[in-house]
């Protein structure tokens, strides 16, 4: 941090040194609290295998620690006096009566509790079975209010007249309810649904092991030939309990449904030369792109989608090498497979289905055609238009530019994440067959923990069955924060959460450096987006306040955050400059995203409405600067002979004094002004495109776009054809036009980067040397090949007219 | 063609204001020992005509047959540079700032080249060629440095003339090898000479004198810019008795506007539409430092005294972190959030003091 401050000072005029001063001042007073706070509540992690009673005595102990620490109580003041009255981690959670006291209910959480976050309150209620849900409805049994709740969610209580609870009535909720546990806390309806889930769960475990013991018996009898059946306790879990039926498939249903339907008509669409679009307006297709997340069962739903319908599967994935050629000769897309003959058209594969001489080419995993690919997608996209077997693709993200020629000839399946009541009943019955004994509410942790990915659970399972038949909360916890998935956030997830009202709350637990991470998903647009969005937020710190008091606070945050991004771009500058200082990364995060989130933070309106997050301006502004300063540039050095002005002054005098000359009589005089404007042109040698800049660069009134309206089409058509018509002093050529040869420069500034120098440019430097090899030809001289070329179509001309006569 | 160039004065002769100045440069370029020079300036104050007036002292009228010459540059990461290169038999301008980052190399390039050829020409009357080097204040550091030992180096085959508006950003060892010539901005007093000897060139008739004091408090020294006006003027009414309107430039118009925005009201939703109006400027082309000048210029025409003096100490402070900085958009709207944030507490007249304990 020491040549943090010391630049960024010694580049900033004297307030903003004072700020950076300060603001280092207070992260470091913050960043030591926090670290109080997450020792003491750490010491209740450490011990994975607490029961519930151990697990309370720790949270009590906890409690008496923050009390005991004069530390903790000045945090938690200064707290109290940034978001009215909270004190974090001031209240314990009771011990439960029974430890799934809260099973059966479902719970909302609104506003801001004093002492919990939100994660945290979520976490209590999960930990005791409960069951979270974003938004109110009327199965709601309790809404948690705190501060400052959301409007909508009060509506929706009022509406479905639902109890709500306070913090207090929450914790005593827990310390006070028998629960399900004995029967006696349950209805007779809630029973019933839980005697029918676990039923189904039974059932499913006993059709499962029905099934693998009818596979070993098929090995016995030497039924399925070639295809070894391989015992079931050797596969990994994900193989072996890979759905065989479509109901077995978590998740997704309509897509799979839509999928085999598909399959099912691909021989009367084929007839139909693909003419009849079918109930979904698949059958228009020949190929099917299916898009997704990994690990949520693309590849499994595709394969089995296939067997179901009667194809043979035939998988090309990211081992094989799938370039150009490959992909054109070695795909069977004539449909000439002998399979079905072989086997004497009586065969069965493992799954039970009869092998035909109909085959189905999967493309899995198609963005990861590549490096060795090269032309593989444009080869498969050719294959796709008239290929007279089924394809289906399979990727990760469908908008990924190198899926774009696949894009047109599918038709896109995208896949979701199903979210954890999809996969629970499916991974319960798996833990019910491997007869480990793991309660719901661990499994709904351990699926939610790695993003809903069905192959992970199951490799994360297989691993602790090695050693545990049981899992508590705490151990599902811990090894799903194990497992965690470290997915890249994109900029508008970040700045939801750095500009939401919860990361810089007082009961919020993120440190200085879990915010500073947020700017590390994407270090080159977080910023961009702060500063496009930082503005759109109900700032949470003057919700208290009201009248003119609370617009001139609002003006003062604004003003920190503003000063804030302003510093931010000078420690940019230092990056990104000649001496390239990326040690400052941090320091970067700090003041451009950090800070001006901490001052503006609060409720936004989200996606919708007029103040919606958006994209950053700032890219398309700056773009449109440098191609209009690039022809500004061109306008400026054809001036150059008779104006001294550089470019700025160009656009600052010249423009203004030059638009009632060659724009402004087209605009109220129409054609018959052309000649006048042309005759202005050619004493500042500005060509027909030049004209067009100088009405792009305009402002107000000037703007482009209202004195394009005011000029007839037909004055620019006129224009254009007489400017055309005529010869024009020109005071120089463009130096491409003579086909100079690039001098090539040595050193200076080249990029760190080995993507910098782009391999297809090898090609582009053997055109040079070929030119360089005769610069006196005759023929590579564009002005001389135009006189002659202009000559000879002149003549030809002439032979022509001659030839009619 | 316009008058401001039809009528640019080509000699130094014909010069009318600075006539010292003049003299000197006459016999700087008479004595045969002509230094490395570097002409400072406002805009509009004549560096360029003078320039150009001094080499015609030294060549003869030779320096007045120009050619534009593209050189194309391919730099190591494979970006093809265009660079224009304005020259005569005698001497040749460039200004290095197109070229952004890649200024130091294309510099020593180009200078190397004309350093290492003789004059060809026996009949000149200087065996050095000049090389001027526009808009040499945005010359990155590097640039400046490869330039100091070039200037020693090469001072038989070649002398330089740096052009720019503001010595500030050049670096000291550059300045202690030039000889300093500040043409400052002409007096009312000398554009008014000027504005006639137009007039009476351009057969416009007599020049009324409120017309022509409306014409230079307008163009506050900026000479360029009076003659540009008063053709304008012209045009708009040949007899200039009704005495037009002076007719703003689209840019400074839409500036006011911006300016009005401001005054107007402080809310963020008026930052964001007044960031969309910057940007709008930005995109056009007008420097980010002209933007910043004009607004603040008329803020402060319109707000009570003793703000005055804080939104320019802001303005200024604002303007310096945009010549730090990469974005110009973030400074300039941090000044306006500013603005209006020293405007409302102001207009309410609520003194925080505490304000700042609360953050």
């Amino acid at each position: 941090m020491a040549p943090a401050k010391k630049s960024a000072a010694k580049a900033n005029a004297e307030p903003s040194k004072h700020n950076i001063m300060s603001f280092f001042g207070s992260a470091q007073s913050q960043g030591a609290a926090t670290g109080s706070k997450t020792g003491n509540r750490s010491q209740s992690e450490v011990k994975p295998k607490a029961t519930l009673t151990k697990v309370t005595k720790v949270e009590s102990d906890d409690e008496q620690g923050g009390k005991a620490t004069p530390k903790f109580n000045w945090a938690a003041a200064k707290a109290a006096r940034l978001a009215g009255p909270s004190n974090p981690g001031s209240k314990a959670v009771p011990p439960a009566a029974v430890s799934d006291c809260l099973a059966g209910l479902s719970f909302v959480f609104t506003g801001e509790l004093s002492s919990f976050s939100r994660e945290e309150s979520i976490d209590i209620a999960k930990r005791f079975c409960g069951r979270v849900v974003g938004q109110p409805s009327s199965k709601t049994d309790y809404v948690v209010l705190g501060d400052s709740a959301g409007p909508s969610k009060l509506a929706a209580i009022k509406k479905h007249n639902l109890k709500t609870l306070s913090e207090d009535e929450f914790l005593n909720l827990i310390a006070t309810r028998k629960g399900p546990g004995n029967g006696k806390g349950l209805t007779e309806k809630e029973k019933k649904k839980r005697d029918k889930e676990e039923k189904a769960i039974r059932d499913s475990a006993k059709e499962m092991e029905a099934r693998e013991k009818k596979a070993v018996r098929g090995e016995g009898s030497g039924v399925a030939r070639g295809a070894k059946t391989i015992d079931p306790k050797m596969q990994l879990w994900t193989d072996r309990y890979a759905p065989q039926t479509l109901k077995e498939v978590c998740g997704n249903k309509g897509q799979v449904e839509k999928l085999q339907q598909w399959l099912n008509d691909w021989s009367g669409s084929l007839k139909a030369n693909f003419k009849k679009p079918g109930k979904n307006g698949m059958n228009n297709f020949r190929g099917v792109m299916i898009t997704g997340p990994p690990g949520i069962g693309k590849t499994t739903s595709a394969h089995l989608c296939a067997k179901l319908a009667g194809f043979t599967p035939i998988e090309l994935n990211a081992s094989d090498a799938r370039s150009k050629k490959l992909v054109e000769n070695s795909t069977n897309i004539q449909n000439t497979s002998l399979d079905g003959w072989m086997g004497g058209g009586e065969q069965t594969n493992a799954a039970g289905v009869v092998i035909t001489d109909k085959s189905c080419l999967i493309m899995d995993e198609v963005d990861g055609m590549s490096a060795g690919d090269r032309g593989g997608v444009g080869a498969l996209a050719a294959l796709i238009r008239k290929t007279q077997v089924p394809i289906i693709c399979i990727a990760n993200d469908r908008s990924a530019p190198k899926m774009k020629p696949l894009v047109n000839g599918t038709f896109g399946l995208p896949f979701r994440k199903p979210d954890a009541a999809q996969i629970r009943s499916r991974i319960m019955t798996i833990v019910f067959k491997e007869k480990m004994q793991i309660p719901a509410n661990v499994v709904d942790e351990l699926i939610t923990g790695v993003g809903s990915d069905i192959r992970q659970v199951l490799n994360m399972l297989s691993t602790w069955k090695l050693h545990n038949d049981t899992m508590d909360y705490e151990e599902g916890k811990m090894l799903a924060k194990a497992n965690e998935k470290y997915s890249v956030l994109t900029p508008f997830n970040v700045i939801q959460k750095i500009l939401g009202p919860y990361m810089f709350s007082a009961t919020s637990r993120d440190t200085l450096s879990d915010k500073i991470e947020l700017y590390f998903h994407d270090y080159s647009f977080v910023p961009l987006f702060i500063q496009e969005n930082y503005l759109k937020t109900n700032p949470s710190r003057v919700r208290d306040l009201d009248g003119p008091r609370k617009a001139l606070k609002q003006l003062k945050l604004m003003e920190k955050a503003s000063e804030s991004l302003s510093d931010g771009d000078l420690v940019d500058s230092l990056i990104h400059g000649p001496e390239q200082h990326w040690t400052l990364m941090p320091t970067h995060a700090v003041l451009s995203t950090v800070r001006p989130s901490s001052f503006l933070y609060g409720p936004g309106s989200g996606y919708g409405g007029p103040n919606a997050m958006t994209f950053p301006q700032w890219l398309g502004q700056n773009s449109k600067q440098n191609k209009l300063s690039r022809a500004l540039g061109d306008v400026q050095i054809r001036m150059r002979l008779k104006v001294s002005g550089d470019k700025s002054e160009i656009r600052l005098s010249y423009l203004p004094a030059m638009f009632p000359l060659i724009v402004k009589p087209l605009m109220e005089q129409g054609s018959s002004a052309v000649d006048d404007v042309i005759q202005e042109m050619d004493d500042y040698y500005i060509s027909r495109e030049d004209w067009d800049t100088v009405v792009e660069l305009g402002l107000g009134e000037q703007k482009d776009e209202v004195v394009l309206k005011k000029i007839a089409t037909a004055t620019k058509t006129a224009l254009t054809r007489k400017y055309n018509s005529r010869d024009h002093p020109i005071p120089f050529h463009k130096a491409q036009d003579l086909g100079k040869v690039p001098k090539k420069l040595p050193g200076g500034p080249a990029p760190d980067l080995e993507e910098a120098f782009d391999l297809d440019d090898a090609v582009d430097d053997a055109d040079d040397e070929k030119k360089a090899v005769d610069p006196d030809d005759i023929k590579l001289d564009r002005l001389i090949q135009d006189a002659s070329k202009r000559k000879a179509a002149a003549t030809k001309g002439k032979g022509a007219a001659k030839g009619k006569k | 063609m316009l008058w401001v160039d039809d009528y640019r004065p080509k000699t130094l002769d014909e010069l009318h204001y600075h006539v010292h100045l003049s003299q000197r440069l006459k016999s700087l370029a008479a004595s045969g020992d002509f230094p490395h020079m570097l002409f400072y300036g406002p805009s509009g104050a004549g560096k360029k005509t003078r320039i150009a007036a001094t080499l015609n002292e030294l060549f003869g009228s030779g320096v007045e047959k120009l050619k534009i010459d593209q050189r194309v540059f391919l730099t190591p990461s494979r970006k093809k540079l265009d660079v224009n290169v304005v020259q005569s038999n005698y001497h040749i301008e460039l200004t290095p700032s197109e070229v952004g980052n890649y200024d130091r190399v294309v510099i020593q390039e180009i200078l190397k080249e004309i350093a290492q050829t003789q004059q060809v020409d026996v009949s000149a009357r200087h065996r050095f060629k000049v090389v001027i080097i526009n808009e040499a204040d945005s010359l990155s550091r590097d640039a400046q440095a490869a330039l100091r030992r070039t200037m020693e180096k090469y001072m038989t085959n070649l002398r330089i003339i740096l052009c720019v508006n503001s010595t500030s950003r050049l670096i000291a060892p550059i300045k202690s090898r030039c000889l300093l010539i500040r043409v400052a901005a002409p007096s009312q007093g000398d554009m008014l000479t000027v504005l006639n000897h137009v007039a009476k060139r351009a057969g416009a008739g007599s020049l009324p004198e409120d017309v022509a004091d409306e014409i230079i408090t307008d163009a506050n020294g900026n000479m360029r810019k009076a003659i540009l006006v008063f053709e304008a003027m012209k045009m708009q009414s040949p007899d200039l008795s009704s005495s037009p309107p002076i007719a703003k430039p689209d840019w400074e118009t839409y500036c006011y506007k911006v300016a009005d925005m401001i005054i107007q009201e402080q809310t963020p939703q008026r930052v964001m539409e007044v960031r969309a109006k910057l940007y709008e400027l930005l995109s056009h082309c007008i420097p980010a430092t002209i933007v910043l000048k004009t607004i603040a210029d008329r803020v402060v025409q319109k707000v009570d005294e003793s703000l005055k003096a804080d939104i320019m100490h802001w303005a200024a402070i604002y303007e310096n972190r945009m010549r730090l900085g990469n974005k110009k958009i973030y400074h300039l709207e941090a000044w306006v959030v500013k603005v209006m944030s020293l405007y409302k507490q102001f207009f309410l007249g609520i003194e925080l003091g505490d304000f700042d304990d609360l953050i």
